[in-house]
């Protein structure tokens, strides 16, 4: 079994969107780290998210240890949010398609911020420290989706196995 | 080399929002963004808690979490190991929280959704730079070559009353702040009122600004400066602002009536509250922790001016009564009497039926006037003021002369035709230009 997300959600996840990445170091600790992308694939049910290696080593190594996979995405705009859970994620290669595409979600990101009066500053400062050249790709199948939009709502389920 | 926790201050105002991560007790993690990661000290942080989250329920299970901030402008990421100490719910930490909170709502316009249930406080056990190779955010301003400078202005001489007018004087010339206000606690200590303003149409010398009430109200309560980078509907001043009717026994307070900034510190000496001085932009994000900083140094310093002892003990009373008795007449015999009622309840005083002004300055400008109307009297001295059992001052020092510049500046606005005029050291003259009739 995994879930399906909705077109809409698929939308909403490869948009204009900070994402952040979450996982359980061996000794404990919470990690979070900042991702670049996210491509859903065609049946919506496995997603690919592109990391810095540098910036997400912790990360990258409590996932190949084992741990569960925790993904917040957000919109700045609306502050429109979404948390999916994975256990089952493995490292793959990049496409350069996905490169490409790393790029092109930096820029769209940083325009958002800009339209929200963030400033052109704090755009070229998006860009220039989002510029990763080892990016890696985390494909996941979500096992849960919560609505985490700040709210009465927050924390509901949205879609689970 | 770790960076300091004070020197990521720049990322810990609400700018841009936060990322923590925390785990449950069986280790599967969550993600959530946080609204305001707040500086306490060098080794502490507190985060907002405003719903009951998957966050909240692992942090109280398992109190470790892992929180990615970033600085405005360039974007750098830092990342802090975090050990959950305390929630506090009420007090200066909180009440300092959810002021900011109020702000960073409005600007994201979640103002409907934003509130502080409790001001989570983290012990910081480590700090990790993830782009340390990128430069930081330029600095714009030197905020110690400007203390220095608003300092150097501000000067140690001069009465109270050019003390007060510099100490605004200086902010503008120093910070480049084109609004503010310097409150002083009244008799009751439940109340502040405008001794100075700077930059409004009107002075609004003698507003008053209950504690608790607004952001200059709730600094004073609670003894903390107050930072708010961006406009809000909370922390707003509706009794003060809707006294505008000449009627009503109040005075307007002249503040911006949606400012993008503000910044209120308590002014304190010897463990008392004396005074709040209030600063407000109409630009967003106009004063940082520097400022704050800055404004906290500068406050203590002009505290210390204003509460040195009065030195207006000086003059023997026998003189004071040869100059009561040759001071000449400037009254206009001739012209229409000016109508002075007041109200023993609050002290206050109506001028022509427009309210002027009450409290301890309505009790001054009462006796000063029935002395004036029983014994021809126009020469005062503040010592005998201090004496005078018809007035409810309480102990100390510096509150009579407050209540005089208050007073001689509230006439000069609203009645000009009652003047007092200062003649010396503690001593000073009642002018007064028409004819007085007194009416119950």
């Amino acid at each position: 079994m995994s879930v399906v997300l909705t077109a809409a959600q698929a939308t909403f996840l490869q948009g204009p969107v900070s994402i952040n990445v979450a996982a359980t170091g061996g000794d404990g600790w919470p990690l979070v780290c900042r991702a670049q992308a996210c491509t859903v694939a065609r049946d919506r049910k496995s997603i690919h998210v592109l990391l810095s290696v540098r910036r997400a080593r912790d990360v990258l190594d409590a996932l190949d240890s084992g741990s569960v996979l925790a993904c917040v995405f957000s919109r700045p705009a609306t502050h429109a949010t979404l948390q999916l859970k994975s256990q089952k994620h493995t490292r793959v290669a990049v496409t350069s398609s996905q490169r490409e595409l790393a790029l092109r979600s930096v820029h769209a990101f940083a325009h958002e911020l800009a339209g929200l009066g963030y400033g052109e500053a704090l755009a070229h400062g998006v860009v220039a420290t989002m510029h990763a050249s080892d990016l890696i790709a985390v494909r996941f199948i979500p096992e849960i989706i919560f609505d985490q939009t700040p709210g009465p709502d927050a924390g509901r389920v949205l879609a689970s196995t | 080399m770790k960076p300091a926790l004070e020197s990521l201050r720049p990322c810990l105002d609400g700018a841009v929002p936060a990322v923590i991560a925390t785990s449950d007790s069986d280790g599967v993690p969550n993600a959530a963004y946080v609204s305001q990661v707040h500086f306490v000290d060098t080794e502490h942080v507190a985060l907002s808690y405003q719903f009951f989250s998957k966050t909240r329920a692992n942090v109280i299970a398992h109190p470790y979490a892992q929180v990615q901030i970033i600085e405005p402008v360039s974007f750098r990421h830092f990342r802090l190991k975090l050990h959950y100490v305390r929630t506090e719910t009420e007090g200066p930490l909180f009440e300092y929280m959810k002021a900011q909170l109020a702000g960073i709502a409005a600007k994201t316009g979640m103002d409907k959704v934003f509130r502080l249930r409790g001001a989570d406080v983290y012990r910081v056990l480590d700090i990790e730079s993830v782009d340390a190779h990128m430069s930081p955010a330029s600095v714009t301003a030197d905020t110690l070559l400007q203390l220095r400078r608003a300092l150097d202005i501000l000067g140690d001489d001069g009465d109270l009353a050019a003390l007060a007018d510099r100490a605004l004087a200086a902010l503008a010339q120093g910070f480049g702040i084109r609004h503010a206000l310097l409150l002083m606690l009244d008799e009751t200590g439940g109340a502040l009122y405008t001794l100075a303003s700077l930059g409004y149409a009107d002075s609004g010398v003698g507003a008053e600004v209950m504690l608790g009430e607004g952001t200059i109200g709730v600094a004073a309560r609670e003894r903390i400066p107050i930072r708010i980078n961006y406009r809000t509907g909370d922390y707003s001043y509706q009794a003060a602002i809707r006294a505008a009717n000449t009627q009503e026994p109040s005075i307007r307070l002249p503040i911006l009536s949606e400012p993008h900034s503000q910044i209120a510190v308590p002014l304190c000496h010897a463990g008392q509250l004396v005074g709040v001085l209030y600063a407000e932009s109409e630009h967003d994000a106009l004063f940082n922790h520097a400022d704050e900083d800055a404004l906290v140094v500068y406050g203590r310093h002009l505290t210390a001016l204003m509460v040195r002892p009065a030195t207006d003990g000086e003059v023997p009373e026998n003189g004071l009564t040869q100059a009561a008795n040759t001071a000449a007449s400037m009254m206009d015999a001739s012209a229409a009497p000016l109508v002075i009622r007041y109200f023993a309840l609050d002290h206050s005083i109506f001028v022509d039926n427009d309210y002027l002004i009450k409290g301890v300055a309505g009790s001054i400008l009462w006796t000063l006037l029935n002395e004036h109307v029983s014994n021809g009297r126009r020469d005062f001295c503040n010592r005998e003021l201090r004496r005078d059992p018809r007035l409810p001052l309480p102990d100390f020092s510096d509150n009579l002369e407050t209540r005089l510049i208050l007073l001689q500046r509230r006439l000069a606005e609203r009645c000009p035709a009652i003047a007092l005029e200062k003649t010396g050291r503690g001593r000073f003259r009642l002018n007064v230009a028409r004819p007085l009739q007194f009416a119950r």
